[in-house]
């Protein structure tokens, strides 16, 4: 990455991106506070920690919609400090899994679980991505979200209602309380789980593809021709 | 919109008249689908179904749905030909059933490839005899079984409902 032999000015540089080296994304702590500060100190830091879950809603059902009716006005779950729309699972604390998860999809959820920085947590919304629910039967279904990732709250119903969910993230925030943050404590907590961590989980920026050597103009392409740059 | 107008069409003639109903105005290409009917005490083989809709008259839509039986593990004649739209529903058809399409032709060159399942997938998953392992391989996870109540213990019990699919004795004890 950094070390990349690329660095001297040429001709090209002008059209590469600049090569900035990831942040790196290790066994999250809250440094020598997290694992040895006194009580009070801890109270206070996971005071911060569980009234801010930036959530992110991997909505794949019906379960969805009451998680979104969840964020709106009238069940309002920012009261509790979740702030809905994080703008990526790189900016989340907190994962929603809402409906049905298919073995198809499952790979996606993984990798995105794996790009939220630690410390994560998930919440299993509905019947669905607790067990398979209704369609456990099915060859397409997977039977449960925990059989991806690790889940630390389930939220049963078939869709839950709204308040359901705000019981779910009661819980979970009464997990948080009493969490020890020390980096041992959370490497205990994700070793068994963590295939990747969230430095590793991303893929090389976009290129534009090769010209196609076909005749410009043929039929199949609906894509009007560009110069090249 | 419901259904009214049902025509058995026979099997030789499945493009011919798919083709002959599209000049006639039925030219909306709705969906096409298979039906397993391979336990039939008759002419067993797969139901292939397909919904047309003749839409020039607003709020006065006429449809058809024309079904044949095509015998198994026989290709059927594809209707991409007549309707580049129903490539979709014919990939589809061949992934969930295993169902040949002579002719298929979506424009791509790449033929009858799924469409909808996972890379990897093996097996044809609506087809009756395609069984669901999840039965075999893991526990029942409710507390109670499908159509019990509180207090009524007659329900079907899931482990004796003998739907297809459901596996028999030979995957051993559930």
């Amino acid at each position: 990455m950094a070390s990349e032999p690329t660095n001297q000015p040429t001709n090209q540089q002008a059209s590469h991106p600049v090569s900035l080296p990831m942040p790196t994304v290790g066994p999250a702590s809250m440094g020598a506070l997290g694992g040895h500060a006194p009580k009070p100190i801890k109270v206070v830091l996971n005071w911060g920690r569980r009234y801010s879950l930036w959530v992110f809603n991997f909505g794949l059902a019906c379960c969805a919609i009451e998680f979104i009716a969840a964020s709106m006005g009238r069940h309002d779950f920012i009261r509790l400090g979740v702030i809905p729309f994080a703008p990526g699972p790189r900016q989340a604390d907190l994962m929603v899994v809402s409906g049905t998860v298919t073995d198809k999809m499952a790979p996606a959820i993984r990798r995105l679980y794996d790009q939220m920085p630690e410390p994560k947590y998930v919440i299993s919304f509905g019947a669905c991505s607790n067990s398979g629910g209704p369609y456990w039967d099915s060859y397409s279904v997977t039977k449960g979200v925990d059989q991806i990732v690790p889940v630390d709250v389930y939220v049963p119903g078939c869709p839950p209602r709204p308040e359901a969910l705000l019981h779910g993230i009661i819980r979970l925030q009464e997990q948080i309380a009493g969490e020890r943050l020390s980096t041992a404590k959370l490497k205990g907590r994700y070793a068994g789980s963590r295939v990747a961590s969230a430095g590793d989980v991303r893929r090389p920026l976009v290129r534009r593809p090769a010209a196609p050597t076909a005749p410009a103009g043929s039929a199949g392409s609906g894509v009007p021709a560009e110069g090249d740059r | 919109m419901k259904v009214t107008d049902v025509r058995e069409v026979p099997f030789a003639d499945w493009v011919a008249t798919v083709r002959e109903l599209r000049d006639e105005g039925y030219a909306y290409f709705d969906w096409l689908t298979a039906v397993d009917q391979t336990d039939a005490a008759e002419d067993a083989g797969f139901d292939l179904v397909c919904h047309l809709v003749d839409t020039r008259v607003p709020r006065a839509l006429r449809s058809v749905l024309l079904r044949t039986r095509a015998p198994e593990g026989r290709p059927v004649p594809s209707l991409t030909g007549v309707f580049r739209g129903a490539a979709w529903h014919e990939r589809e058809t061949h992934e969930m059933f295993g169902i040949g399409f002579d002719g298929f032709d979506d424009g791509s060159g790449l033929g009858l490839r799924p469409l909808l399942l996972p890379d990897g997938f093996e097996g044809t998953p609506l087809r009756k005899s395609f069984v669901l392992a999840a039965r075999a391989s893991k526990a029942w996870p409710g507390a109670k079984e499908p159509g019990e109540g509180h207090d009524s213990a007659r329900a079907p019990g899931r482990r004796r409902v003998q739907a297809p699919g459901v596996p028999g004795p030979e995957w051993g004890p559930r």
